[in-house]
């Protein structure tokens, strides 16, 4: 679980100092972003494995960071976070590539369960590209 | 919001977009599937002369040992010139490997799913605004049913899409029941009952058709259970319908259980 990195995106600042800090405590190489802007700014620098991306965010809202983010960095597994979910947002994002939408506030345990799982996917599909660039 | 059977009786014209827009649409969605075929081949074929290039390079730049270097006024120029080469190889491949990426963005990806978590998590999402509409959300899944190997954000993206058609199905007071079972020895299925509007007969075989909407124009592009079902096929499995017309319909997914998930294309 060691080298795991993981983003999150979030306005509330409180939130976000928290979760980084749970993470970080659980061996996590977890980093905050306030907003859209940061987060992408972040991921030019950096590498992550997830992203956890607030849905409701002033400047950037959620669904424009998820699909730039897809665009420019497609192995990167994003979790959405909703407090107030909309059908229609939840079919958008998961049609932008998320890869699960998480209604707030979430269990740390389900939270980490779902990093997890995006991780192995992210891995899954590197190992499958790798193969096919190699063939 | 739906249109009642009788209405879609009476618009005939309203089932589906105007000739022209389907054109353009399918047209579209032809382009991005040949896209796709396109960026894959042309990955693969730009990677064996790129791989040959950059051996070239490497190769050159261990001819050139500094003693012979600096016998070159240039002698700098040309090392940077290597490197610079190389460099540039690497972004190509990079470009490359986001191409085969993008091909294979609708490739599954297997891995171990606990079916009841995803459909709660799903039926979770939609239960505040079937609320708000009155209708009712009711769980009935089967306890300890073994992992499906399958790929959990596309099976995430079908129970949203036949999630928010049973509560658009409905006007009024409704029910939506989602319920699990175990299905057969190999597969799993997930119902989803509503007591909405039902479906006219004549319209059952065409619901899966691309565009094929009886909602109005804004509400609906006809394109849920298309995807919805190309997905469960590539998963293995199937969606089947029952529906009455006024008293409301059952979607089903089976699932096949894929004991040895293969992520192998
Ligand atoms: N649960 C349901 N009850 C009644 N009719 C349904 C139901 N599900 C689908 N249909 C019918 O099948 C049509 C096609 O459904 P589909 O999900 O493909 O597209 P849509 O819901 O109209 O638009 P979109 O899903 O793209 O927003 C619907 O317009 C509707 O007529
Ligand atoms: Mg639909």
């Amino acid at each position: 679980m060691s080298d795991i990195r993981v983003l999150i995106v979030d306005d509330e600042v409180d939130f976000l100092e928290t979760i980084v800090k749970r993470l970080q405590d659980r061996g996590f190489i977890a980093k905050g972003a306030e907003n859209g802007e940061q987060a992408l700014d972040y991921l030019q620098h950096n590498t992550v494995d997830t992203v956890i991306l607030d849905v409701k965010m002033p400047g950037m809202d959620g669904l424009q960071v998820l699909q730039t983010i897809k665009l420019r960095w497609p192995l990167v597994e994003v979790i959405m976070l909703t407090g107030h979910a909309s059908v229609e947002s939840g079919i958008q994002g998961m049609q932008l590539g998320a890869f699960d939408y998480v209604m707030k506030p979430a269990r740390l345990d389900d939270l980490l369960q779902k990093i997890r799982q995006a991780v192995e996917r992210k891995k899954l599909q590197e190992e499958k590209i790798h193969r096919a660039q190699n063939q | 919001m739906h249109a009642s059977g009788r209405d879609m009786n009476q618009n005939p014209q309203q089932e589906q977009a105007p000739a022209w827009l389907e054109d353009d649409r399918l047209l579209q969605a032809h382009k991005l599937a040949a896209l796709g075929e396109l960026s894959a081949g042309l990955a693969h074929e730009i990677n064996n002369p790129l791989a040959v290039i950059r051996q070239e390079a490497e190769l050159l730049g261990e001819l050139l040992v500094p003693g012979i270097l600096e016998r070159f006024p240039d002698g700098q120029d040309i090392q940077d010139s290597l490197r610079e080469i190389i460099r540039q190889v690497d972004r190509c491949k990079s470009i490359t490997h986001n191409l085969l990426n993008y091909a294979r963005k609708n490739d599954p990806i297997i891995q171990a799913v606990d079916v009841n978590e995803i459909v709660e998590d799903m039926v979770r999402l939609v239960e505040k605004e079937a609320k708000c509409r009155n209708i009712l959300l009711t769980r009935d899944y089967q306890r300890d049913l073994p992992l499906v190997f399958t790929d959990a954000p596309q099976l995430r993206q079908v129970m949203l899409n036949l999630l928010n058609n049973a509560i658009q199905s409905i006007t009024g007071r409704g029910e939506v029941a989602v319920s699990t079972r175990r299905g057969g020895p190999s597969n799993l299925e997930v119902r989803i009952r509503d007591t909405g509007c039902g479906i006219a007969p004549e319209y059952l075989e065409r619901i899966f058709d691309p565009f094929f909407t009886t909602k109005s124009p804004g509400q609906g592009t006809g394109l849920g259970l298309s995807i919805s079902q190309k997905i469960v096929a590539r998963l293995g499995g199937t969606i089947r319908v029952q529906s009455a017309l006024g008293q409301g319909s059952t979607f089903t997914v089976t699932l096949p259980i894929n004991e040895t998930g293969s992520n192998h294309a």
